[in-house]
C-alpha cells in the first residue's frame, strides 16, 4: 500500500487503478504495519499533549481499541516491520525503511499539503490541467497526468481553491472548519456499502501539528478512506453526469489512490467501477468482440466459485420436471448454451422420474465463433455421451446466431406430440439494447408455443435513463456480490483462480454498464417486477415454481462454505437468491395461457 | 468334559472364510468406521474397494423413502456409488449437519436428488473431449464441497 502511493505520486497516473485486481498489493505487512503504526502514531501525539483523564479512555473515546500497555509491543512490531522493508527483496520497497514518516490519519489537511509540496516540486508540471477547459485528447500519457491538481502552494492560502476535490460530498477531501458536521454527514449516510459498513469515526479530527517533510508515504485510516472512497466514486459519477469531464477524470484517480487502501472486496468494486469510469471518461469504449471461449471460461469459474449459477440452474430445471411430468417427447430449447452446465442434471432427473425417461431433444443456442469451430456440437456430443450412459435417449442440435432476435422459429422443427420447454438464463436482458428486439423474441416464444419458459435474470435495475441512478444502483448490486463471492471464499488461504476469474467476468459486466452506451450496452439488468410487467403484458401467465425448487435451492446454498449469508427467497411464486438483505438474481416461470 | 474336547476340536470360526458375513457386516458400518476398516487387512481392503454394494448401503441407509430401482444403474453408470459417497454423499452430509447444528439422521428425497445432481454434474465435467476446459477445470465443480466450512 505504501508503496502504491509512492508509485501514484512518482509516475502521476494511477497503475494500480487500471489493473485488475490490484493483487501485488496486497500482503500480510501492509495492514498490520498500517494498524500498529496508525495506532502509534497516535499513541506519541497524545503523549506528547496530556489531557484529562487517562490514555486508555482518550485512545478508547477515539475508538482505538488498543491500551496504552500495548504501545510497547506496537512500537516493536514497527521496528520489526521497518526491519523486514529494510531487508525486503522487492524493488522500491527498502527505501521505505528509512524514508517514512507517520501522519495522524485524521489529519488529512497536513496530508495533502505535504503531497502537494512533493507535487510542486516534481518536474512534470500538469498546471494546464487547470487552465484547459478540456482534457487532452482522449488518452493523456500517465507522465502527464497527476492524482491530485497540481496548485501552486505557496500563492494559495488555503488548500484547495480548485473546486475539483470541493466537489466531494461530505467535505471529505476539503476540510472545512466545522469538523462535527463533517462526521454527522458521514454518520448519516445510510446505505452500506459491502461488509466494509460504516464504522463509528472518530468525534474529532485533531489539530496536531504534523512534521514538514516532503516524503510523500502516507498511512490513511482505512475506515475513513472507504467512506472517502464511495464518497468519490459517486462525485465522479455525477461529474460524468454532468458532463464535467475534467472534474470527474481527477476523481477518478483519486478513486484509484483511495482504492489501494482498502482490502478485499470493496478495493476490487473500487478499482473496477473506477476502470469503467475512467474508460467512460476517455472514450475507450470497449468493443463486444470477445473470444466467447475467454468469457465461456470465466463463466465457468463463476459456475463454480459462487451458487448463482447452481442456482439458476436447479430452480428451472425443477420448473422444467414439473411442467413435463408425463410426456413422453420433450424438447428444451436453451437460449444461451455455453458449456451446457445446466442439462446434466435434467437429463439425470429425466432419468430417475417415475415412468422412466422421455426421448429428450436439446436445441442449443449461442454465438458464432471467431474461429469457425462448431462450440455447440462439441457440448452437444458431451451432453450425448452422458445421456447415453444414463440410458435417456437425447438428440442435440446447435443454433447459430448473433442475437436472439435472429432466430426463426420455423428452423426449430417443432414435432407434434412434443412439450416444449424454453430456458434463458442471463440472456433476455441482452435483448433491450436494440428496440424492439425483445419484442420479437418474446413473439418467437409464443409461436413455438412452450410449455413453460424459464427465467432468470438479475435482480437489479441498471437499464433507467438517468445514468448517476444506473451507477448508484450498479455499485450497490456489485458490492453485495463481491461481498458473497468473498466471503464464500473466506475458508481459503490464498484467492483462488475460481475467485479471481469471477471477478473478472462479473468486471466486465460492471465495464459494460457503466462504460457503453447505446448498442453497445448490453448489460440492461431490470428487476423481477419489470419483467413480470413486460411478460404479463406480452401475453404469458406465470407459474408458480412450488416448495421442491425452493426446498432444493435452499439445501444447495447450505452446501456453501460462507453460504450463511445466501438467502433464498420467495415471491409470488417466483424464487430470488440474495446475500444477507439484498435479492440479487430471480428465476421466474412462465406459460402461454390456454385458450379455449 | 467330553463336550469341552469337542469344542476344543471344532474350528474356530474365522471371519475371514465367512465373506457374506463379513459383507452384512462392514454394510452397517459409518463412513469413518469403514475406512479404518479398509486398513485392517488385504482382503478387507480388497473388499471395501471394489464391493459397490457396501458404498450403496452407507450412501443411502438414512433415506426415509426407499429409492427406485432405476437409481442404481444411473448410479453405476456415473461412477458407482463409492464415488458418489465420497465425491457428494460424505461431504453433504457433514456440511448438512454442520450448518443445521443436529445430525441429520434422516433423509428426504430432496437430499438425495441433489446429491444425484451433483454427481451427474461432476461425471460430466469429467468426461471432457472439448478442448477448452483444461484439466484443472473439469471435475471442480464439486470443489465448493471440498472447501473448508467457515465455522
Amino acid at each position: 500500500m505504501k508503496r502504491n502511493h509512492e508509485d501514484t505520486l512518482r509516475v502521476g497516473g494511477v497503475s494500480s487503478g487500471y489493473g485488475v485486481g490490484g493483487s501485488r498489493n496486497s500482503g500480510g505487512a501492509d495492514l498490520k504495519g498500517e494498524c500498529s503504526s496508525m495506532s502509534s502514531g497516535k499513541g506519541k501525539m497524545w503523549v506528547e499533549e496530556p489531557e484529562a483523564g487517562g490514555m486508555d479512555e482518550l485512545l478508547g473515546a477515539l475508538g482505538y481499541k488498543v491500551r496504552s500497555s500495548d504501545m510497547a509491543d506496537v512500537a516493536q512490531k514497527l521496528e520489526q516491520l521497518e526491519m523486514v522493508m529494510g531487508t525486503a527483496q522487492e524493488d522500491g520497497i527498502s527505501h521505505l525503511a528509512c524514508d517514512t514518516v507517520h501522519y495522524d490519519p485524521t489529519d488529512l489537511y497536513g496530508w495533502v499539503q505535504s503531497m502537494l509540496t512533493e507535487l510542486n516540486n516534481s518536474p512534470n508540471d500538469p498546471t494546464e490541467l487547470l487552465g484547459s477547459n478540456q482534457i487532452d485528447g482522449p488518452l493523456l500519457a500517465p507522465a502527464e497526468s497527476s492524482s491530485i491538481p497540481n496548485i501552486d502552494f505557496e500563492n494559495q492560502s488555503q488548500i484547495f481553491s480548485d473546486d475539483d476535490l470541493r466537489a466531494i460530498p461530505g467535505m471529505v477531501a476539503c476540510p472545512q472548519t466545522d469538523p462535527d458536521s463533517e462526521n454527522s454527514q458521514k454518520r448519516l449516510r445510510s446505505s452500506p456499502i459491502g461488509s466494509d459498513s460504516i464504522p463509528a469515526l472518530p468525534p474529532s479530527p485533531s489539530a496536531s501539528n504534523v512534521s514538514e517533510s516532503t516524503r510523500p508515504v502516507v498511512l490513511v485510516d482505512s475506515q475513513e478512506a472507504g467512506v472517502r472512497l464511495v464518497h468519490t466514486l459517486m462525485a465522479c459519477a455525477e461529474a460524468v453526469q454532468q458532463n464535467n469531464l475534467k472534474l470527474a477524470d481527477t476523481l477518478v484517480k483519486h478513486v484509484g489512490m483511495l482504492a489501494s487502501s482498502q482490502a478485499g472486496a470493496m478495493r476490487k468494486v473500487a478499482t473496477y467501477f473506477a476502470q469503467a469510469l475512467a474508460r467512460r471518461i476517455y472514450g475507450i469504449y470497449p468493443q463486444e468482440t470477445l473470444d466467447s471461449s475467454f468469457s465461456d471460461m470465466l463463466h465457468m469459474h463463476f459456475y463454480e466459485s459462487s451458487p448463482y449459477l447452481k442456482f439458476a440452474h436447479f430452480t428451472a430445471n425443477q420448473a422444467i420436471l414439473e411442467a413435463f411430468s408425463g410426456v413422453n417427447r420433450v424438447h428444451v430449447i436453451d437460449f444461451g448454451l455455453k458449456q451446457g452446465l445446466q442439462w446434466p442434471a435434467l437429463i439425470q432427473a429425466l432419468a430417475l422420474r417415475p415412468g422412466g425417461p422421455p426421448i429428450f431433444r436439446l436445441t442449443g443456442i449461442g454465438p458464432p465463433q471467431p474461429d469457425n469451430s462448431d462450440a455447440l456440437q462439441q457440448v452437444g456430443w458431451k451432453l450425448a455421451q452422458l445421456a447415453e450412459t444414463i440410458g435417456v435417449q437425447f438428440e442435440f442440435r446447435g443454433y447459430v446466431c448473433t442475437s436472439l432476435a435472429d432466430l426463426d422459429p420455423t428452423h426449430l422443427e417443432t414435432r407434434p406430440g412434443e412439450a416444449v420447454a424454453v430456458n434463458s438464463v442471463f440472456e433476455l436482458h441482452r435483448m433491450l439494447a436494440r428496440p424492439g428486439a425483445i419484442e420479437k423474441v418474446l413473439n418467437t416464444i409464443k409461436v413455438i408455443k412452450p410449455q413453460i419458459v424459464t427465467i432468470v435474470e438479475q435482480e437489479a435495475n441498471h437499464n433507467g435513463p438517468v445514468f448517476l441512478d444506473r451507477f448508484t444502483e450498479a455499485l450497490h448490486y456489485y458490492s453485495s456480490l463481491f461481498d458473497s463471492l468473498e466471503g464464500s471464499a473466506a475458508g481459503l488461504s490464498s484467492p483462488s483462480q475460481d475467485l479471481i476469474m469471477s471477478e473478472l467476468y462479473l468486471g466486465r459486466q460492471i465495464c459494460n454498464v457503466v462504460a457503453c452506451e447505446e448498442r453497445d450496452r448490453v448489460e440492461r439488468h431490470e428487476a423481477l417486477a419489470q419483467w413480470k410487467t413486460r411478460m404479463c403484458s406480452a401475453g404469458f401467465d406465470p407459474v408458480h415454481l412450488g416448495s421442491n425448487a425452493f426446498k432444493q435451492a435452499s439445501m444447495l446454498l447450505a452446501l456453501f462454505a460462507g453460504g450463511d449469508g445466501y438467502r433464498v427467497e420467495e415471491s409470488n411464486g417466483c424464487l430470488m437468491l440474495g446475500w444477507h438483505t439484498r435479492p440479487l438474481i430471480a428465476t421466474s416461470a412462465w406459460k402461454i395461457p390456454a385458450t379455449e | 468334559m467330553v463336550q469341552l474336547e469337542e469344542q476344543e476340536k471344532r474350528p474356530k470360526f474365522f471371519i475371514n472364510d465367512q465373506l457374506d458375513i463379513l459383507i452384512e457386516i462392514l454394510k452397517r458400518l459409518d463412513g469413518p468406521s469403514l475406512g479404518v476398516a479398509a486398513c485392517v487387512c488385504r482382503l478387507w481392503c480388497t473388499l471395501i474397494q471394489n464391493d459397490d454394494s457396501l458404498w450403496e448401503h452407507l450412501c443411502f441407509r438414512h433415506v426415509s423413502v426407499p429409492l427406485p430401482p432405476s437409481v442404481r444403474p444411473v448410479v453405476v453408470a456415473l461412477g458407482g456409488y463409492k464415488r458418489l459417497y465420497m465425491g457428494c454423499v460424505r461431504p453433504v452430509l457433514s456440511r448438512l449437519a454442520d450448518s443445521e447444528r443436529v445430525r441429520k439422521r434422516v433423509w428426504t428425497r430432496h437430499e438425495v436428488e441433489l446429491s444425484l445432481s451433483l454427481f451427474c454434474i461432476d461425471s460430466y465435467e469429467r468426461l471432457g473431449g472439448s478442448g477448452r476446459l483444461n484439466g484443472d477445470a473439469s471435475a471442480s465443480s464439486l470443489m465448493f464441497l471440498c472447501k473448508p466450512v467457515n465455522v
